[in-house]
């Protein structure tokens, strides 16, 4: 989480989109789409986040007259993308199929290698990012939506467990839980894709 | 092969990067433009009202319905003689105690 500067300033505008000064919405819409594009596309597969972005935007927009400046308004609106993501995934799960796909033979050479005692720094440095990715994707596809979101928020990203907690809205302790249990998954996901 | 939990931990450095590096996705510019057709679409917010406008149009949205009900038991009693159904049940509790009365004198 960062900490703003005071976003009085954002509240003025709110103000004035509430008071009926629909384009003032704007000011808000180039200021943050930065931070919500970022946010989305760590969550988000590539072809969803234009689609998602605009639903986050819109959700802000009508939620506006609930905004009462408690927390900053960015801070605000990450929530509001948060929980965007986490539906965009129960939706996608819920309609998709089962993956059965394994990881490929490329794939588990390149994860045996990762955490094998060869791996260093220089490993990091060097292995492809692409093949690391596609071992993420791969495994966070086998995970529930909402293991999804914990672990990619607590784990991936480093949030603390009451940012978390405030950006779902769930409780410290659900998160807690949660994301001990997903990153048992994760892992368990991962050393199982290795032929030993 | 690593103890568990440094295999761990190099798999989460690992992961963490590639992670990071989806932020690194090139994204269009047109959807802001679609954002502000759809608000201009929505028009202006409605603001939430507060508990005391809540409750007055609570007060107003039942208003109606609780004329409706009076009006319809003042109806209902009008029609339904409520008088002589008090006149009977006068009756009985002076006849049962009548009754007791003849029953205790012995007549």
């Amino acid at each position: 989480m960062d900490n703003d500067s005071p976003t009085s300033g954002d509240a003025e505008i709110v103000g004035q989109v509430v008071a009926g000064d629909v384009h003032a919405f704007e000011h808000l819409l180039r200021k943050y789409q930065n931070h919500v594009l970022i946010l989305l596309k760590k969550h988000l597969p590539y072809d969803h986040i234009e689609e998602t972005a605009q639903d986050v935007f819109i959700r802000a927009y009508k939620s506006l007259p609930t905004f009462r400046g408690e927390s900053s308004f960015k801070q605000w609106l990450s929530t509001i993308a948060v929980r965007a993501c986490y539906d965009f995934w129960r939706k996608h799960y819920k309609s998709r199929e089962l993956p059965m796909s394994s990881l490929t033979e490329k794939n588990q050479v390149w994860l045996e290698e990762a955490i094998s005692a060869q791996a260093s720094q220089s490993f990091h440095e060097q292995s492809l990012q692409k093949e690391a990715r596609e071992i993420l994707d791969w495994a966070l596809d086998r995970l529930s939506a909402a293991d999804r979101m914990v672990l990619e928020l607590v784990y991936l990203e480093g949030y603390s467990l009451r940012e978390t907690a405030d950006l779902l809205g769930w409780s410290i302790a659900n998160v807690k839980v949660r994301s001990f249990r997903s990153r048992k998954k994760l892992h368990k996901l991962l050393t199982q894709a290795i032929p030993r | 092969m690593n103890s568990p939990k440094t295999e761990h931990e190099v798999l989460q450095a690992i992961l963490r990067k590639a992670y990071q590096e989806k932020e690194n996705v090139e994204v269009g510019d047109q959807w802001q433009q679609e954002v502000m057709r759809r608000v201009r679409e929505l028009g202006t917010l409605q603001p939430t009202p507060t508990f005391p406008e809540m409750l007055e149009q609570l007060v107003w949205r039942l208003a109606p319905v609780t004329c409706l009900l009076i009006f319809g038991l003042t109806v209902l009693f009008a029609v339904s003689d409520f008088t002589s159904g008090y006149e009977v049940f006068q009756l009985f509790m002076n006849g049962t105690e009548e009754l007791t009365f003849a029953l205790f004198a012995g007549l």
